[in-house]
């Protein structure tokens, strides 16, 4: 039966020494009575500069302090209630620590003592901080792909009407001619024409989508060659003309003669021209005047697209270049997608250039967008 | 001869719809915006209007509205290539007595305006 006994306070003992968290033993007086080899181990004592001493003179008083101990320690043998536990930085930057001050009853049942636990939860801390952040950046990337999600329905949904109206159009004349109602030549032209123009849109409006599309999967590509500035702004003149004669706006051109050659792709580039001269004609009131002007700087060369016209206002600015966004003064018009201006700015991106806008209402718009140009060989 | 107001701000739309009309002996009158059509419903009193929704002054639904408001018997289309779920029942709801999703098939088109002005 000794022997029984004796080998359990033998086991106690081996497990008490074996606790890999700091055990003290205080008493009324705030005197350690009993400290495990856990905390020498840590602490770096010996028994002797802690057993019988004061807290104060023993722990950091930072840590006492942080852990409000000495009220705890006096709270818990007066009531007899534990600590249950609570959270408290250590001395070490980044430490942490969390304890439990437990009350000890002596031989009489009073409780004379507390036992003080302490466990460096530094780690775990550390671990929670980390699943916190990652729950952050899980939140984000819900939320992310709730607007990209939100982003693929307003295209679904702005796509599908874009495409109606002129399905409207082309269904309705189809209809009327196969039923036989449109006579004379005349009549038939016009629906014709009508017919094919309609057409072309909705082409024009399924190529932004599959452009707008490849550019949001980054796999949209542009050519790199080498191309005369005059050549190009001049091919594009001839594809706007009309469109500028017909509200009598004078385009005028400020290209420099010797220019250095672009490199790039000659009919993405063309895309960007064609699509600032044609918003410059557009929203630009009837006898206005736009200028094309390219200048050569140390990066590459500098196009700059300037208008007469209404101007875009300063909160609109920033948003002309994202998809679908319909600026107010174009609002008046139908067929806008609202993808011109984006697409422009994926080219010019994909080319590693830069596209921006100034802007005053009632004064007119400036569009710039910067490409690469060839290398000169030194002279 | 039958006056029908087409309230419509896209002209190839409105060319459209005049179009198909006079080929049926409607006599069309046109406006490109709620705002005008309005007016021109007050100056010309149609027998039918075909209401386009999205317009950028006064939508289609407020101008039905409006147009109810002045005259209770107006018989009133929705002709849309908006396709919110809910918008036909908001639109019947509005006023609207017939409901049309573009592109539509012709004889649609004419069913409704002779069901909408049925009544005479």
């Amino acid at each position: 039966m000794v022997k029984g006994i004796d080998r359990v306070r033998e086991y106690l003992e081996e497990i008490t020494e074996a606790i890999p968290s700091t055990i003290l033993i205080v008493g009324r007086g705030l005197e350690i009575v009993y400290a495990n080899p856990h905390y020498y181990g840590v602490a770096g004592k010996k028994p002797k500069g802690v057993i019988g001493k004061n807290i104060w003179k023993v722990l950091p008083s930072g840590t006492i302090k942080r852990m409000d101990l000495n009220k705890k320690i006096r709270d818990v043998i007066e009531t007899g209630r534990p600590f249950e536990g609570g959270h408290a930085p250590g001395d070490r930057l980044g430490t942490f620590y969390f304890y439990k001050v437990m009350p000890l009853m002596d031989e009489y049942g009073d409780v004379t003592r507390a036992m003080i636990l302490v466990e460096d939860v530094t780690e775990l801390t550390r671990l929670e901080e980390e699943l916190k952040e990652s729950y952050a950046k899980l939140d984000e990337a819900y939320k992310e792909l709730r607007e990209a999600d939100r982003i693929k329905s307003d295209f679904i949904s702005t796509a599908s009407h874009g495409l109606r109206t002129p399905l409207t159009v082309i269904s309705s004349y189809l209809e009327l001619m196969d039923k036989g109602k449109i006579r004379g030549q005349e009549k038939r032209k016009g629906m014709t024409e009508t017919l094919i123009l309609q057409t072309n849109h909705m082409i024009g409006l399924v190529n932004d989508m599959l452009d707008i599309s490849r550019m949001e999967s980054k796999k949209f590509m542009v050519e790199k060659k080498e191309i005369d500035v005059q050549e190009i702004v001049n091919e594009v003149l001839e594809k706007v003309r009309n469109l500028a004669d017909l509200k009598q706006h004078i385009v005028l051109l400020e290209i420099p003669d010797g220019l250095p050659k672009i490199v790039g792709d000659k009919k993405r580039i063309g895309d960007v021209l064609i699509n600032l001269l044609t918003n410059a004609i557009r929203y630009t009131p009837e006898k206005g005047k736009i200028t094309i002007n390219a200048i050569d700087e140390r990066k590459g060369l500098h196009f700059t697209v300037k208008d007469t016209g209404f101007g875009i206002p300063k909160r609109e600015q920033k948003k002309v270049f994202e998809k679908f966004f319909v600026g107010s003064s174009a609002k008046k018009e139908l067929g806008r997608m609202g993808l011109g201006l984006s697409i422009a700015k994926g080219i010019v991106e994909a080319h590693g250039g830069r596209i921006w806008v100034e802007s005053k209402v009632g004064k007119g718009s400036t569009f710039h967008f910067t490409v690469p140009k060839e290398k000169r060989r030194k002279k | 001869m039958k006056n029908v107001l087409v309230v419509d701000d896209d002209e190839n739309i409105q060319k459209m719809f005049k179009d198909i009309l006079e080929v049926y002996k409607y006599r069309v009158i046109q406006a490109n915006s709620g705002k005008e059509a309005l007016k021109k419903y007050m100056e010309a009193k149609p027998d039918i209007v075909i209401m386009d929704i999205l317009m950028p002054d006064v939508d289609g639904m407020r101008t039905t509205k409006k147009i109810l408001k002045k005259d209770k018997n107006a018989k009133i289309i929705v002709v849309t290539a908006v396709g919110k779920s809910g918008l036909e029942k908001d639109c019947i709801k509005a006023g609207a007595k017939a409901f049309l999703m573009k592109p539509f098939k012709i004889d649609d088109l004419l069913n409704a305006i002779q069901k909408v002005s049925g009544g005479e």
